[in-house]
């Protein structure tokens, strides 16, 4: 685990800028990309989101007062900037935002890097029928397997509401695949 | 800790503290249907080149230098804000002195320009309504051409560039 303050600090150096944002990006990218992917879920989409992802990190790091950990500040950020390009998107093609995750998860049949079978494409048709919340708190807990304080910095929730969420998520998931 | 002297069992260290979480996550995790693979890939070495696809993105980000300095119009959106309050708080029985044209624009925008706000163009326009603002509403702005001059003579550092003809 690197030592966030001194990479913060790095950050903020101009000399040492450089190198300390090739280790943040080196040792977040993978966690920030699959948070992102379980938003838009097409790779090009998420790729896109990701690169925006770490430039308004870069840009902002000034603008990073340590309140909260770096970890959580970042995952905040590729969490709104996934949310806001499928509502952008959406308000593009004139539909709602849940018309527009039906057609994304509809268009998972064809996409080349989802290899799921059947029960996985139709886990990710009933997660596109959970409300937003839900639907973040089950990814992050089930699939990237974040503790409830982690979800809980990120989302400003709290872990008792995270855990309401999380239990509601699974039981309604679990009911559309039995139903199925 | 063991609440009861006779009782020789001990639990281990923060057994209680977590036993909510454990039976929690039990109670959601076993003999589930839910795959735990989401089957989602990525290409063949996208995160190994992924830092050196950032960081050529990054060098080649142009310099957004906004045509209408953002102060300025702050500077005159903060004027019509003073002149509602004035409005507002005004007594009307008395002569009406003040207008529009004595409401200095220039004392305002000092006033932005000399104190610093830490927020960059970037920032405001996170903020503004972009719902409101349409981009024909730039565009029927006629440019003043001291705009235009002061522009210029602020982002251009060679003026023999302005001189190049187009087909060169």
């Amino acid at each position: 685990m690197i030592e966030e303050e001194a990479l913060v600090l790095d950050l903020k150096t101009k000399s040492k800028q450089a190198q300390a944002f090739e280790v943040l990006v080196n040792t977040y990218k993978e966690r920030l990309y699959w948070q992102i992917r379980s938003i838009v879920l097409n790779h090009q989409d998420a790729d896109d989101v990701l690169q925006n992802t770490f430039i308004k990190v870069y840009k902002n790091i000034d603008g990073f007062k340590g309140d909260s950990k770096l970890f959580s500040w970042m995952y905040r950020i590729a969490t709104n900037e996934a949310l806001n390009f499928i509502k952008k998107r959406a308000k593009l093609q004139g539909v709602s935002d849940t018309d527009y995750q039906d057609k994304l998860v509809s268009n998972l049949e064809a996409d080349v890097y989802f290899e799921g079978d059947e029960i996985q494409l139709q886990l990710q048709k009933a997660i596109a029928t959970l409300p937003e919340k839900q639907k973040l708190v089950f990814n992050m807990k089930y699939f990237q397997e974040l503790k409830y304080e982690e979800i809980s910095e990120i989302l400003d929730t709290s872990v008792g509401g995270l855990k309401a969420s999380y239990h509601l998520a699974v039981k309604k998931l679990e009911q559309y695949l039995k139903e199925d | 800790m063991n609440k009861n002297k006779n009782n020789p069992f001990k639990t281990p260290e923060g057994y209680f503290d977590s036993f909510e979480d454990k039976l929690m996550d039990k109670l959601s995790k076993p003999e589930s249907v839910i795959p735990k693979d989401s089957a989602f890939e990525v290409p063949d070495n996208y995160f190994e080149s992924f830092h050196d696809t950032l960081k050529g993105k990054l060098e080649n980000e142009p310099k957004v230098i906004p045509l209408f300095p953002i102060k300025k119009i702050i500077a005159v959106a903060a004027s019509i804000a003073a002149i509602v309050l004035i409005a507002l708080n005004f007594n009307w029985n008395t002569p009406s002195e003040l207008t529009f044209s004595d409401l200095a624009n220039t004392d305002i925008e000092a006033y932005f320009e000399n104190n610093d706000f830490e927020l960059s163009p970037y920032e405001i326009a996170e903020v503004l309504p972009v719902t409101n603002t349409e981009y024909s509403d730039i565009l029927n702005s006629p440019l003043e051409s001291d705009h235009l001059l002061d522009y210029l003579n602020e982002n251009v550092s060679d003026f023999d560039e302005l001189n190049i003809d187009y087909n060169e």
